[in-house]
């Protein structure tokens, strides 16, 4: 077998610059052509094996090793299939050719010589291109995405989560590993584009369940069915259309009911119904409805968020009617104005993200439920927030007794006010009297339980926010880092342990033989579960050594390209900090 | 089988879902809302559009007819349509196809339609009777911003004469097909 020298590498990057710098190269009658036709090949009866190995589209290793020139060899190399378009003068049309158009028989016309006079290759493409862009349609059409888990998983212990991020960014792993200690679990949810709703219903169900109240349950259920007329008359949908939907809601309510006693037994029927695909849907449509006809019944309370033109029914048809499609803070305050409100549930959104801090942002709604002890709260529906999914969060029971004075550090302390500033946008409300007043008027004035039918007293349990909310709004945001809803106390010791209970973080390289490092942030696992590959430099074949043409070296993330050496041409696959002290001492 | 039950949110016809839900026939939704779509079809039928299921007994899948509207270049012709309705249909969008052949710029040649609510506009709000009014007024309104079928685009604003002598032959194609 041929061995390539140094030179013959020479020789295509020379070729390769050329062709850079010749973007509209035409080089079909020149005899330049020609030249490049014997080149390329090592003679005619390479010509053949030539386009055998371009057949193969992308040509594999494979193909190249059956291929007797040196020159194909690399022409071949799927590294440059582009540039080798302009490499051999004659091989670059003929290259083009396959490349584009896939129709025509490689070998064919390879092995006939009149491959220059080919029409352009612009017009050539078009019919494939037409036909490519109808395959990508209709596969775009087709398309589903692969989603994992159930619809709505199994309470999990939440360190999974701290696991998940261990490699993550240092924020992500920070937060993470505090997490536990205020959530001990979670339960993950789809992420199909409905998990913000799918959560929430969940949660809500989940929270009915958990109260063990038959009454509070019956009560729902007349609550949910004398919203059908809303629905209807404010919503303007007819009957016809969501009928099914609130039906699935209404039973499953009902389902609930019957089995309160039975706390199990009511969690598999709840955990049962929101896995199957038709009454999940049913019952998520149902919440997007409703949704949709509370901001159409208070369309000044929320127009003003509505940031494109499409206006309030623009928005309900385009966002929060259409399925699959992702909640949005808009549609997550009107989906808790209609439907945990009114009982006095109370959502809580962690929110994970890289947003400086040693801890997950926590922020309530409704509104006027932020900064209150969790005591004078109705129920609390978790969730956690890693930009554009949504899963269930459970608080670790501790978190439910107010928690000692805490001792808080400096440091925390800044956080905490950094906190606030990623939230500038709400709390900007509560701390302008003007911009308080309307929104606060807005949220509450038009009583929402009024509105709706059926429903005339609040539960007892939403009163003291409210009275507390409008009274003296401001003052009902503690700005103290001592406001007793923020686990502090947990985050010290948490610190303190960080090194040690970061599970896989991997170990920093034994050694590092060349300047490029990795982070270890950033390594596939598969790599940062073994470290087989580290310190191993070999990935070459015969042919190529560790030239960047040989592809071997995709598989190792320790690559280093041969590089020239004049002062050593002898000198194989040199450990490079070496070589470069040696020409610094030179 | 985890997996299989969570594949089918998706827009899975019916037949590949076969037991991925244990117990629960697949589309159980779907024709109950379709059952309620062809009785409100039959009490309150719209001029100029009708549907029905078609005739094996099938109700995931439907034909249905829309008559051309008056002062359009299709005044006086009828046009057949297939509604075919994925397992979580009201959750997805029907798939709808002219069987007719028709010259349109928003329908190819194959009889697929261009129409956002039929895609990516879709919500569970619209049904088949909403879909062949918007349809029927796409006969006479043309997005012609977004062409499916480039040179009746280009002939709607040009040459109406000329549009209007292609959508007869191409509609006498059709019928002669039939």
């Amino acid at each position: 077998m041929y061995q390539p020298e140094p030179t013959a590498y020479l020789q295509v990057s020379a070729g390769y610059g050329i062709a850079h710098g010749l973007p509209e190269f035409t080089f079909e009658e020149t005899p330049l052509g020609l030249n490049g036709g014997g080149g390329v090949g090592g003679g005619g009866g390479s010509n053949g094996g030539y386009g055998g190995g371009l057949g193969t589209a992308g040509a594999s290793l494979g193909g190249i090793g059956g291929i007797g020139g040196a020159g194909s060899l690399i022409y071949t190399s799927p590294i440059f299939s582009a540039s080798s378009s302009a490499v051999g003068p004659a091989s670059g049309p003929f290259q083009f050719h396959h490349n584009t158009s896939n129709t025509t028989s490689s070998n064919a016309s390879a092995a006939s010589s009149p491959h220059h006079q080919r029409s352009p290759h612009s017009v050539k493409m078009e019919p494939s291109l037409s036909n490519d862009l109808a395959a990508e349609e209709a596969a775009a059409r087709e398309y589903q995405p692969r989603l994992e888990g159930p619809l709505v998983g199994k309470r999990t212990s939440s360190t999974v989560i701290t696991e998940e991020y261990a490699k993550a960014d240092p924020i992500y792993v920070q937060k993470t590993i505090v997490l536990p200690q205020t959530y001990s679990h979670y339960r993950p949810i789809q992420g199909d584009g409905n998990c913000g709703w799918r959560a929430i219903g969940f949660g809500y169900f989940e929270t009915l369940v958990n109260g063990g109240s038959k009454a509070q349950v019956d009560s729902e259920k007349q609550r949910l069915e004398s919203l059908n007329s809303y629905i209807e008359n404010v919503g303007g949908l007819s009957p016809f259309v969501f009928q099914d939907m609130a039906e699935e809601t209404i039973e499953l309510l009902q389902r609930i009911s019957n089995t309160i006693g039975d706390r199990a037994q009511a969690m598999a029927e709840l955990e049962g119904s929101f896995n199957n695909p038709d009454i999940a849907n049913s019952i998520l449509y149902h919440l997007r409805l409703l949704a949709s006809s509370w901001l159409k019944g208070n369309p000044d309370n929320f127009s003003a968020f509505i940031t494109s033109d499409i206006g309030v029914s623009g928005y309900s048809t385009d966002v929060i009617e259409r399925p699959n499609v992702e909640i949005d803070n808009l549609g997550l305050v009107l989906l808790v104005n209609v439907l945990l409100k009114p009982i006095g549930f109370v959502l809580e959104v962690a929110y994970l993200d890289r947003s400086i801090g040693s801890q997950v942002n926590t922020y309530r709604f409704p509104e006027e439920a932020n900064g209150q002890h969790p005591s004078t709260l109705g129920p609390i529906i978790h969730l956690l927030y890693r930009p554009d999914h949504y899963d269930i969060l459970y608080p670790a029971e501790v978190n439910l007794t107010p928690p000692p004075q805490p001792q808080v550090t400096m440091q925390q302390e800044v956080n905490l006010q950094v906190h606030r500033a990623s939230f500038s946008h709400n709390y900007e409300i509560g701390n302008t009297p003007i911009a308080l007043h309307s929104f606060a008027a807005a949220d509450m004035h038009p009583n929402p339980l009024a509105l709706i039918p059926g429903f005339d007293t609040p539960p007892p349990s939403l009163n003291p926010i409210i009275t507390l909310a409008t009274g003296s709004p401001i003052t009902s945001y503690s700005p103290s880092p001592a406001s007793p809803w923020m686990p502090t106390p947990f985050a010290e010791t948490a610190q303190q342990e960080s090194p040690t209970s970061l599970p896989i973080r991997p170990q920093a390289p034994a050694q590092q033989n060349h300047p490029l490092r990795f982070s270890e942030y950033c390594q596939l696992p598969e790599y940062v579960g073994n470290d087989t590959w580290r310190g191993e430099p070999v990935f070459q074949t015969s042919t190529f050594k560790n030239s960047h043409f040989n592809v071997a070296h995709y598989n190792n993330p320790n690559f280093q390209p041969e590089e020239y050496r004049p002062e050593a041409d002898d000198y194989h696959d040199p450990p490079p900090r070496a070589g470069s002290k040696k020409r610094g001492s030179v | 089988m985890e997996d299989n039950q969570n594949s089918a949110p998706g827009n899975v016809p019916a037949t590949k879902l076969g037991g991925a839900r244990k117990g629960i026939e697949p589309g159980l939704n779907a024709s109950k809302r379709l059952q309620t779509e062809l009785m409100q079809l039959m009490t309150s039928p719209a001029p100029g559009v009708s549907a029905f299921p078609s005739a094996d007994g099938n109700l995931l899948a439907w034909r249905a007819t829309i008559e051309g509207p008056d002062d359009t270049p299709y005044a006086g012709l009828t046009f057949k349509l297939s509604f075919e309705f994925p397992s979580n249909y009201p959750y997805a969008p029907p798939t709808v196809l002219f069987r007719t052949p028709i010259y349109h710029p928003n329908v190819d040649f194959s009889g697929r339609i261009c129409l956002d609510i039929l895609k990516d506009k879709w919500t569970a709000a619209y049904n088949i009777q909403t879909v062949l009014l918007s349809l029927q007024s796409l006969l006479g309104e043309p997005n012609n911003a977004s062409p499916l079928n480039g040179e009746a685009a280009e002939l709607w604003d040009k040459d109406p004469a000329l549009f209007k002598t292609k959508v007869m032959d191409r509609h006498k194609d059709i019928e002669e097909d039939e």
